[in-house]
């Protein structure tokens, strides 16, 4: 299958493309765009919205205004300064005339918010919170836990209870993921896999369609400058169709490799710790399928997006007559997504085996799950079939289509390529 | 003895026939002309020759094999539609053609330098084609044609777009490469090169073969009853006379076809007897675009009648 005349194709189409400033701008932006995106959420979330918060709680006892004040000013937010509490003392109806004199100054954002606590909160946990944006989960959810103790504290106060009681009664619930697997012991999972999956999921994902949208820009080039026939004149279409295919592969597979070194990196040293809750659960066998699996996805959608340049002779129609492929690497990758929610399911199951999609799902689902083994084979040789088959239609598509220019050939006439004789 | 025959090909696209039962001869040592209007089939034929497309039905044989890869590093075809990687440099583009034809290494780069120089290209070596000019890119391909030694050479329409100087150029070397023994398959629509620069002619018109052979044999076959006339005067008393069978209208030159060789004289005498002043006389003369317009003119006969009518 191989000879020197693929082999000048493909080294050329390498050399092209590894070297092209497009590749190594592209390879070393992602991870950039990437860790740029998580470190900006996390930034966002730590520093840059609630900073500069004041809150009024008021309560209806001396005793539960001490207690929270001495709960929450032991906090970490609070101690740092992004959160500043003021207390005041008073009952329900006082409070209602109260909330009408500070309104001016929640509207005008001198203070961000008032909690109340009413007289019945110590039956049932329920406080008020007054503010111009009263649905913020970020306050909510620090808030939730310190003020909960101090009730619990309250409550128990002059009850019979030790000390250790009271805390137990004021404990949250800590959910604790365990990865059951046949062959390893029960591991205790934290959310590094679940980080792991994402990543995966939008580097397939991505480096699908751009890989893809590249070689099919290459091919309407080709067609495009008349340069196809001189092509022609040395190699079959055979032959130049498999190199370009294989020299877009091979350039799409390095970058995915050194996409992924940190993970390999990681995994397979110990030249950095993660946090606990951030380890990877997974193998170097498993990366190395994942590369593999995407060889085989890049050489199977390659020769889809060159059937499709062929179709085409300039980059307008070709980009609009795309979606079909586009459509075929976004659903996947939203099911891929998706997965999180509930990796055991039908769904994941059946999209992780099934043609085209699995080259995605697959990948997602081992790292979230344990995987039977049929099933990853039985993907990998459906993906492998699938391979083989486009391969057989693209050629046809391709043999004919480079060589049509003029008139946008309408899908019927595509349907007829497959049929002529060449 | 021929280096190639093409055997009863055919063609079709659909509904449409490209190419239907065309056979023809080239050989050994010779320049042979493709010659056609545009949409004959020229570039078809040449395709399937150089088995780009497969034909429906019929071969082509080289040196009594039928022709495949192994023929296709043989040959160095220049397409009618040319192309080249605009991103690439020269140097590299010549190399990475003769590669794809199985020649790599120094001598191939020692000649394309060669070649370079030759072209007066050399300073542009390093340069990327897409800051060529177009008839520089033409001589870059030119090269990449020729650069790895073929025994055959297919030039689809090589002379379009080239300024004189390098249409002389091309010409020269196209005639060296004919003394260096190789063989030039030279397609084009333009009949004064073809006359001027082939041996043997093929000529295609809707997909057909309507003419093929040495030239100087088709031009005298044809020549006997035709004569090449410059004239002052009137002429359209000839139009009703029964020893002619067509005038035509070349600007300069009037083509007059008699229904018998013997005619000739007969012709002559007419025009000296209605007194029309005689510039030249070139009975047994025919060019290779009357033979053309002859067999192939059908469909612009209307028109043709209409020159004939202004003399």
């Amino acid at each position: 299958m191989f000879n020197q005349r693929m082999n000048t194709i493909l080294k050329r189409e390498l050399r092209e493309k590894l070297f092209s400033r497009a590749f190594i701008i592209m390879t070393l932006l992602i991870p950039i765009f990437m860790f740029g995106i998580l470190a900006l959420q996390t930034f966002l979330m730590t520093v840059g919205s609630d900073d500069n918060t004041k809150i009024r709680i008021v309560t209806t006892s001396n005793i539960m205004t001490e207690k929270l004040s001495e709960g929450l000013s032991s906090l970490a937010f609070v101690k740092n300064g992004h959160y500043s509490f003021e207390y005041k003392t008073m009952d329900s109806t006082a409070f209602e005339k109260y909330i009408k004199e500070v309104k001016g100054d929640l509207i005008g954002d001198k203070i961000t918010g008032i909690l109340f606590l009413p007289e019945n909160v110590l039956k049932n946990k329920k406080i008020q919170y007054y503010s111009k944006s009263p649905n913020n989960v970020n306050l909510s959810s620090k808030l939730k836990d310190p003020i909960n103790k101090a009730l619990v504290d309250i409550y128990f106060k002059n009850k019979d209870f030790s000390k250790k009681d009271v805390e137990f009664a004021s404990l949250g619930v800590d959910f604790n993921g365990f990865r059951v697997s046949k062959d390893n012991t029960i591991e205790h999972e934290g959310s590094g896999n679940l980080v792991l999956s994402f990543l995966f999921s939008f580097l397939l994902y991505f480096s699908l369609l751009m890989t893809g949208q590249i070689m099919m820009r290459s091919v309407v080039q080709e067609k495009n400058n008349r340069i196809v026939e001189v092509l022609l004149s040395s190699v079959n279409s055979r032959e130049l169709m498999t190199g370009k295919i294989f020299g877009t592969s091979i350039t799409g597979l390095v970058q995915m490799a050194i996409w992924l070194s940190p993970v390999m990196v990681l995994i397979s040293t110990s030249w950095f710790l993660l946090p606990e809750d951030l380890i990877l659960k997974l193998s170097m066998s498993q990366l190395l399928y994942f590369l593999l699996n995407y060889l085989v996805g890049l050489i199977t959608f390659m020769g889809l997006f060159a059937a499709m340049g062929a179709i085409f002779d300039n980059e307008q129609d070709a980009q609009s007559g795309m979606w079909p492929l586009m459509m075929l690497i976004m659903i996947p990758f939203f099911i891929a997504i998706s997965l999180v929610n509930n990796p055991g399911s039908s769904l994941a199951k059946f999209s992780s085996i099934i043609p085209f999609s699995s080259i995605m799902v697959m990948p997602a689902r081992m790292t979230l799950t344990e995987v039977p083994l049929w099933q990853i084979i039985l993907s990998f040789g459906i993906n492998i079939l699938t391979m083989i088959l486009v391969f057989m239609l693209a050629a046809k598509i391709y043999r004919v289509g480079i060589l049509m220019s003029g008139k946008k050939p309408k899908w019927s006439e595509v349907v007829q390529w497959v049929r002529y004789k060449y | 003895m021929n280096a190639l025959e093409v055997r009863n090909l055919s063609k079709s696209f659909g509904n449409i026939k490209a190419v239907s039962n065309a056979s023809f001869a080239v050989p050994e040592h010779s320049i042979f002309g493709l010659i056609g209007r545009n949409g004959a089939g020229k570039t078809t034929t040449i395709r399937m020759m150089m088995n780009i497309y497969l034909p429906d039905s019929g071969e082509v044989v080289f040196q009594g094999v039928k022709v495949g890869q192994d023929f296709n590093s043989r040959v160095g075809y220049l397409p009618e539609e040319r192309g080249l990687y605009k991103k690439m440099k020269v140097l590299e583009t010549l190399l990475f053609f003769a590669e794809l034809k199985g020649k790599s290494g120094k001598a191939v780069e020692r000649k394309a330098l060669e070649y370079l120089e030759r072209f007066q290209l050399s300073d542009r070596k390093l340069s990327k084609i897409e800051d060529l000019s177009k008839g520089n890119q033409q001589k870059v391909q030119f090269i990449t044609t020729i650069l790895h030694d073929p025994d055959f050479i297919i030039l689809d329409e090589p002379f379009s777009g080239l300024d004189p100087v390098n249409t002389n150029l091309l010409k020269e070397i196209i005639l060296e490469l004919k003394e260096k023994g190789k063989v030039i398959i030279l397609s084009t629509h333009l009949m004064d090169f073809a006359e001027k620069m082939c041996d043997h002619i093929a000529m295609i018109d809707k997909g057909k073969v309507i003419l093929n052979g040495a030239l100087d044999e088709i031009k005298s076959k044809y020549s006997q009853k035709n004569v090449s006339l410059s004239y002052q005067g009137d002429i359209s008393f000839l139009k009703t006379n029964p020893i002619i069978e067509k005038i035509m209208d070349f600007g300069n030159v009037t083509g007059i076809r008699v229904k018998e060789p013997q005619h000739t004289k007969e012709l002559l005498r007419l025009l000296v007897e209605n007194d029309i002043t005689v510039k030249r006389f070139d009975a047994n003369e025919i060019s290779l675009n009357e033979i053309f317009l002859e067999l192939a003119g059908n469909d612009g006969s209307v028109d043709r009648k209409k020159e004939v009518y202004n003399v």
